[in-house]
C-alpha cells in the first residue's frame, strides 16, 4: 500500500512541476463548461421550461457534467498507450508494483486535484451568475449519485485501460481514442445534453451500452428524476458493464504483456 | 543461478521504402521480415559471476538480456534465473534482479533523482535503515551528493548514468543486467563506474552480466565471456582464450640500434608500423619463432618483443571476417 502512497505523492510533485500545463488544462475545462452553460442558457431564453426539462434542472445537469467530467472522465491511463509505443512501459515491468493498480493511482490523484478546481470554478460560475442550483430533497437520492458515480469511476478506468492495452497490438492508438472518445463516449454519456431529448427508440438503444451510466444516469439521479425500479436496473446495468469491462481490461493485460516488445535500448 | 537453453526470439518487423511514397505505399500493403534477434542460445551462469556480453550491433545481446529479465516473452527454449521464470514476472523474482539499461531512462524525468530512489524504496519494500545505509553508500561511492536535488532531465549523461545505478541497486540485488553501462561516458567516468561494479560484484557476490561495446569493459571485469552475432551464440569461455582461438597474428616489436633503410625491413617481413627506432612486424602464428630468429640474425636489434596483438582488433576482425570455427 505505501508504494501507491508514494506514486501518488510523486505523481502530485509531477504537476507542480508543470504548472503552466495544469493551467492550461484547467483553462479548457473551464471553456467547455462555459460554452456549454451559455448555449442552453440562450436556448431557454425567457423559457420556463424545454425539451421536458425545467431551466434551472438543464443548469444543473450542466453542472454536473462538469464535475463528473472531471471524476469519471478525466484519466492517465491514456498515457499507457504512449509508454507501450515509446517502449518506457518497460521500467514499469521490472518493478513488483502492479501496472493496473499503478494507473489508479495516478487517475485518483488526477481526478483529485482537478476537483478541487472544477469545484471552485463551479462555485465562481453559480455566484458570478447568480444561477438557481436544484439540491435534491432525499438523503437517499446523494447516496445513489455518490455511488453511482464510484461505479461510473471504475467503469471509465477499466474502459480507458483497456483501450490503451490496444497499443500493445496496434501500436498507434489515437485514431481509436479520437474517435471513442469524442464520437461514441461523451455523447453517448450524455456530456452535452440530457439523453432523454432523444427519440425513445434510441435511448432504449443506448441505455443497453455502458456509455450513458458515467454521465446522464448519474445526474438524472441527481435530478431525482427516476423511479426506484429505474435507478436500481442503472445500478444492474452499469454494474455487468464494470464486470465485464474488468475482466476485459486484465485479460487485455496479460495478453498484451505477453506481446510486448520493449523497444529501445 | 541462471540457465538459459535453446532460447529463441524473433521479431517480425515491418519494412517501409523511404520517403513519403514508401510510407503511402505501407498503407496499403506491407512487407513484413522475420528477424531473428535471439537463435538458439543456451547457457549457464553461476552465483558472483561477472560474465560479459559482446557482439555487434543487432546482434542479440540486449534481446537475451530482455528475455532474462521478463520483459520479453520467449518463442521458444526455456529461461530460468533464480528459479523462477521470469517472463511471469514474480515480485519475489523482481525484487532480486535489477536491469540497468544505458540508452533508456528508468528515472523520473521532471523530478530530482531522489524522488525515483524514495519511490523504489516502496516500490521494493527495503527498510528505512537499510535503504539510508545503501544510499549513503552509493552515493559516497558514485560522488553524486550534489546533484540529487536537481531534475533528472537536467543532469547531464554521466551523472543520469550514476543515478540509475543507485536507482537499480537500491534493493542490493543478487542479479544485475547492465546493459551498456558506459555508453556516452568520459573516460574518467567509465573508470569509475567500472570500478564500481567489480566492487559490487566482489561485495555482494553478485552476479552480473555486461554487455559493452567497449572492449576496455569487458577486458577490466569480466573472466568469462560471450561472443552472440545474428542470434547465435558463438563463443563462451574466458577472455583470454579468444586471444588464443582466433589471434592469426603475432606482433614483433623490434627496437633497433641503427637506421635501416625500409626497403631492407620489407624484405624481412610484413611491417605493421615503423617509426625509427621502433618497427612493428605482423606474422601469422607459426612462423613467429622463424621471423624472430631471421630478425635478430639480420637487423640491428637493441630489444625484441613477442605480443599478442590488442584484443580489440582480434574481436573487430572476428567480427568481420564472421569467422567463428
Amino acid at each position: 500500500m505505501k508504494k501507491y502512497l508514494q506514486l501518488a505523492k510523486i505523481t502530485l510533485e509531477e504537476y507542480f512541476v508543470y504548472r503552466l500545463n495544469f493551467y492550461l488544462w484547467r483553462f479548457r475545462s473551464l471553456v467547455t463548461f462555459l460554452t456549454l452553460l451559455f448555449f442552453w442558457l440562450a436556448i431557454y431564453g425567457n423559457r420556463g421550461e424545454f425539451l421536458g426539462y425545467q431551466k434551472s434542472q438543464m443548469l444543473t445537469y450542466v453542472i454536473g457534467i462538469a464535475f463528473l467530467r472531471t471524476i469519471v472522465l478525466g484519466s492517465r491511463s491514456a498515457d499507457m498507450a504512449m509508454q507501450i509505443r515509446s517502449g518506457e512501459l518497460t521500467k514499469l515491468l521490472l518493478q513488483p508494483i502492479k501496472t493496473i493498480r499503478f494507473w489508479f493511482t495516478r487517475d485518483v490523484v488526477d481526478k483529485g486535484l482537478n476537483l478541487f478546481f472544477t469545484i471552485i470554478e463551479i462555485l465562481v460560475v453559480l455566484w458570478i451568475l447568480k444561477l438557481s442550483f436544484y439540491l435534491p430533497h432525499h438523503l437517499i437520492t446523494y447516496l445513489s449519485f455518490t455511488v453511482l458515480s464510484l461505479l461510473a469511476v471504475f467503469l471509465y478506468f477499466f474502459l480507458s485501460f483497456t483501450l490503451s492495452a490496444i497499443a500493445f497490438w496496434t501500436e498507434e492508438i489515437w485514431a481509436t481514442r479520437w474517435l471513442f472518445g469524442i464520437i461514441f463516449l461523451e455523447f453517448l454519456a450524455g456530456a452535452f445534453f440530457p439523453l432523454d431529448v432523444l427519440p425513445s427508440w434510441l435511448t432504449k438503444i443506448i441505455y443497453l451500452t455502458p456509455f450513458p451510466y458515467l454521465v446522464f444516469f448519474p445526474l438524472k439521479i441527481w435530478l431525482e428524476q427516476l423511479t426506484t425500479g429505474a435507478i436500481a436496473q442503472a445500478f444492474l446495468i452499469c454494474s455487468i458493464w464494470l464486470i465485464f469491462f474488468w475482466w476485459l481490461a486484465i485479460l487485455m493485460w496479460r495478453k498484451g504483456s505477453k506481446n510486448y516488445q520493449a523497444y529501445g535500448g | 543461478m541462471i540457465e538459459v537453453s535453446q532460447l529463441r526470439k524473433f521479431y517480425s518487423v515491418f519494412k517501409k521504402e523511404p520517403g513519403l511514397i514508401g510510407s503511402f505505399k505501407s498503407i496499403f500493403k506491407r512487407r513484413y521480415e522475420e528477424v531473428r534477434a535471439v537463435d538458439d542460445i543456451s547457457f549457464t551462469i553461476e552465483e558472483g559471476e561477472l560474465v560479459g556480453f559482446i557482439g555487434p550491433n543487432g546482434a542479440g545481446k540486449t534481446t537475451t538480456l530482455k528475455c532474462l529479465s521478463g520483459l520479453l516473452y520467449p518463442d521458444s527454449g526455456f529461461v530460468s534465473a533464480l528459479g523462477f521464470q521470469p517472463w511471469e514476472r514474480k515480485p519475489e523474482f523482481q525484487k532480486q534482479f535489477a536491469l540497468v539499461m544505458g540508452q533508456k531512462n528508468q528515472l523520473w524525468w521532471d523530478l530530482p533523482p531522489m524522488e525515483t530512489f524514495l519511490l523504489n524504496k516502496e516500490i521494493y519494500e527495503v527498510p528505512q535503515e537499510q535503504f539510508k545505509k545503501t544510499l549513503d553508500e552509493l552515493v559516497e561511492l558514485l560522488e553524486v551528493e550534489d546533484i540529487l536535488k536537481i531534475q533528472v532531465r537536467k543532469l547531464s549523461l554521466g551523472q543520469r548514468m550514476k543515478c540509475e545505478l543507485i536507482a537499480a541497486l537500491l534493493h542490493s540485488p543478487k542479479v544485475l543486467f547492465l546493459d551498456e553501462p558506459t555508453i556516452g561516458l568520459d573516460v574518467v567516468m567509465q573508470k569509475k563506474i567500472r570500478d564500481f561494479i567489480k566492487e559490487y560484484n566482489l561485495r555482494y557476490k553478485a552476479t552480473i552480466i555486461l554487455t559493452s561495446h567497449y572492449m576496455g569493459d569487458v577486458k577490466e571485469l569480466c573472466q568469462r565471456v560471450m561472443i552472440i552475432d545474428k542470434g547465435k551464440l558463438v563463443f563462451d569461455g574466458e577472455l583470454e582464450k579468444i586471444v588464443k582461438k582466433y589471434a592469426e597474428h603475432k606482433l614483433i616489436s623490434v627496437v633497433l640500434n641503427e637506421k635501416v633503410e625500409l626497403k631492407k625491413l620489407k624484405e624481412i617481413g610484413k611491417i605493421k608500423e615503423f617509426v625509427y627506432p621502433h618497427v612493428n612486424f605482423e606474422v601469422k602464428k607459426q612462423q613467429t619463432s622463424t621471423l624472430a630468429a631471421k630478425i635478430l640474425e639480420e637487423l640491428p636489434v637493441a630489444d625484441l618483443n613477442i605480443e599478442e596483438p590488442p584484443i580489440e582488433e582480434i574481436i573487430r576482425d572476428l567480427f568481420t571476417k564472421k569467422n567463428y570455427q
